[in-house]
């Protein structure tokens, strides 16, 4: 098979010679050639992400002090602890609020906004919704301290526009973030106005993926309106109602800064008044950095992860019997 | 076109322009609270026009350290941009081209990130940068960030449609792999690069939650830090607040403004905007 004048590289490659250490080595190693290039990723997404992961587990089952010294097993004591504590029920039922309000207004308004957008297109000239698409999308790339900061200013009761406007209207307008009853809803205010934008574009792209024959062929048949919506263009759209509705539950299952911020957080005061703002990231934050409990801390978070991963399997089995796929 | 349609399409135009003024709202604010007079921000009626007086600015840059925590954010935001590059490029690039054992569990590896909540990572991540004595430095506002799930996805996405050929004729002229990726490669892959570039910018520049939990030391924070510390100090107005938060915010807007476009497409077409 080998001839006389064959280049050496490729003698060597058949086996025709006889292989020196270094050879062998490399034929050995060169599978494994393109670690040298995962490596860099691969070593950053396993020392922070991997190994935390798989420290959380660890952490809750210990009696665990910053840095492992005096740290000890602590069996099932942590979840004994956690769920004594009824700050702990407290949040989930504030993170539940916060929920179950934010997944159906963001499902409601955002494909609101996507039908108002592209309709609008495409009864004027141009192609796509341009500069008010835009305009609906920028607050989701914007800082949230800083956008919430004037939202502060905005919602403030005595001298923000939001109730200056309000009195034109009704005598007593709420105390937005300093009451009880109006602090989430101002949260969720900004959440929207944050956040809405975003999954817009995701049912931009999903109104875009609906053939125009389709609405052509329904108002053939005389489906016009909101008769069409509902029976043409939303069960097409039903794979983007899925997405939108994890996606929107993941953000706000874990939504931190701009709560944080609206309650005013740099004066100690996250999570207020009386608590009717603490979500299961803001206890979880406190706990550890202002009770300095970690290990409490990380049995809520392992709680967090168990819950998100159990609302993403029951919505999958909720939206599998929905979802039209073509 | 009859009377029932045009009241259609204008009557659709005017809710779209309602729309888009109701969200571009606050943002407007800050420019109208920030280039008003000393005091105007606590009178009735409210100005609801912007000023002219731009000493907010100056006040905060000459009296504080607002240049230095820009100056924070644009170090930490355009050192992981290149790092990033340089990772996803590099795994994306050994995940299509390269003899890679046990491929399929690697890609798993690289990619199963995306699945974990950050929420419920930040306590035991704050424990390995405890113990790598990362609190508290520029390093761990980069390191950890240095690579991201997505970016890698979207490099591998886009060399894995690269015609074989090329790599072929590269060989032939004895190019190796490393400078063929960088010589070639990358450099066709300009969008992908793009789209990294400014996911990245967005996701360093605006974060807060990482940087309050993992440094205490005031002359390394990042803008959005230094603003929440900001406002609580006795000498904020709302009217110099509000100066700090344009300074925040004019970047992003300066980016978003040129970029539009592509930005939607990037963060819409990737869904993993998990928002911190």
């Amino acid at each position: 098979m080998t001839t006389l004048d064959a280049p050496r590289p490729v003698s060597a490659l058949v086996g025709a010679e006889p292989r020196s250490v270094p050879d062998r080595l490399r034929r050995l190693v060169r599978p494994f050639a393109g670690y040298l290039f995962v490596f860099p990723a691969l070593g950053v997404l396993v020392v922070f992400y991997y190994v935390p992961a798989l420290l959380l587990f660890v952490i809750s089952f210990f009696h665990y002090h910053l840095g492992g010294a005096g740290s000890s097993f602590a069996g099932l004591d942590n979840f004994r602890v956690l769920f004594a504590q009824p700050l702990f029920w407290k949040s989930l039922v504030v993170t539940g609020y916060y929920v179950l309000v934010m997944v159906p207004a963001t499902l409601v308004i955002s494909l609101a906004l996507a039908m108002l957008v592209r309709d609008a297109a495409r009864h004027s000239k141009r192609k796509r919704g341009g500069l008010s698409q835009a305009l609906i999308f920028l607050p989701h790339v914007t800082p949230l301290v800083a956008t919430s900061l004037v939202w502060v200013y905005i919602l403030n009761p005595q001298y923000g526009v939001m109730n200056y406007v309000l009195r034109a209207f009704v005598s007593n307008p709420p105390g937005w973030l300093e009451s009880t009853g109006y602090s989430m809803p101002s949260i969720e205010i900004y959440s929207l106005w944050h956040s809405v934008g975003f999954y817009m574009v995701l049912f931009l792209a999903g109104l875009a993926s609906i053939p125009d024959r389709l609405l052509e062929a329904a108002r053939v048949e005389g489906v016009r309106g909101f008769a069409a919506f509902r029976r043409v263009v939303f069960p097409l759209l039903t794979p983007s109602v899925y997405l939108v509705t994890v996606l929107a539950t993941v953000n706000t299952m874990q939504a931190f800064s701009q709560i944080y911020t609206l309650t005013g957080g740099a004066h100690g005061e996250a999570g207020g008044p009386a608590y009717s703002t603490t979500t299961d990231a803001l206890l979880i934050y406190q706990t550890a950095f202002f009770y300095n409990h970690f290990s409490l801390a990380a049995t809520m978070s392992l709680m967090l992860f168990v819950l998100l991963v159990l609302l993403t399997v029951v919505q999958r089995w909720g939206f599998s019997k929905l979802v039209f796929y073509r | 076109m009859s009377a029932r349609r045009r009241l259609h399409r204008y009557g659709l135009g005017a809710v779209r322009a309602i729309a888009a003024a109701a969200f571009s709202f606050p943002l407007y604010w800050m420019l109208v609270t920030a280039t008003g007079p000393r005091g105007a921000a606590y009178r009735f009626p409210p100005r609801i026009l912007p000023g002219l007086d731009f000493h907010s600015f100056v006040t905060v840059i000459d009296g504080s350290n607002w240049a230095r925590y820009m100056l924070n954010s644009t170090f930490i935001t355009a050192t992981t941009i290149v790092l990033v590059l340089f990772t996803s490029a590099l795994a994306g690039w050994a995940l299509v081209a390269l003899p890679l054992g046990l491929r399929g569990a690697v890609f798993i590896v690289l990619l199963g990130t995306m699945l974990l909540p950050e929420q419920a990572l930040i306590i035991p991540q704050y424990v390995v940068n405890f113990h790598l004595h990362l609190l508290n430095t520029y390093a761990v506002m980069i390191v950890p960030f240095a690579a991201t799930s997505s970016s890698i996805f979207l490099f591998r996405q886009y060399f894995a449609t690269m015609p074989a050929e090329w790599r072929d004729a590269a060989r032939v002229e004895g190019l190796g792999n490393l400078r063929y990726l960088w010589r070639v490669a990358f450099p066709a892959a300009k969008p992908v690069v793009f789209t990294v570039i400014l996911l990245t910018f967005i996701a360093s520049w605006n974060q807060f939650q990482w940087p309050l939990i993992m440094t205490q030391n005031p002359s390394i924070a990042p803008i959005e830090l230094a603003l929440n510390q900001y406002q609580s100090a006795y000498e904020a107005s709302q009217r110099l607040i509000n100066a700090v938060s344009l300074l925040a915010l004019l970047p992003i807007v300066a980016v978003f403004a040129v970029a539009q476009r592509h930005i939607v497409g990037a963060v819409g077409g990737l869904d993993t905007g998990v928002e911190g």
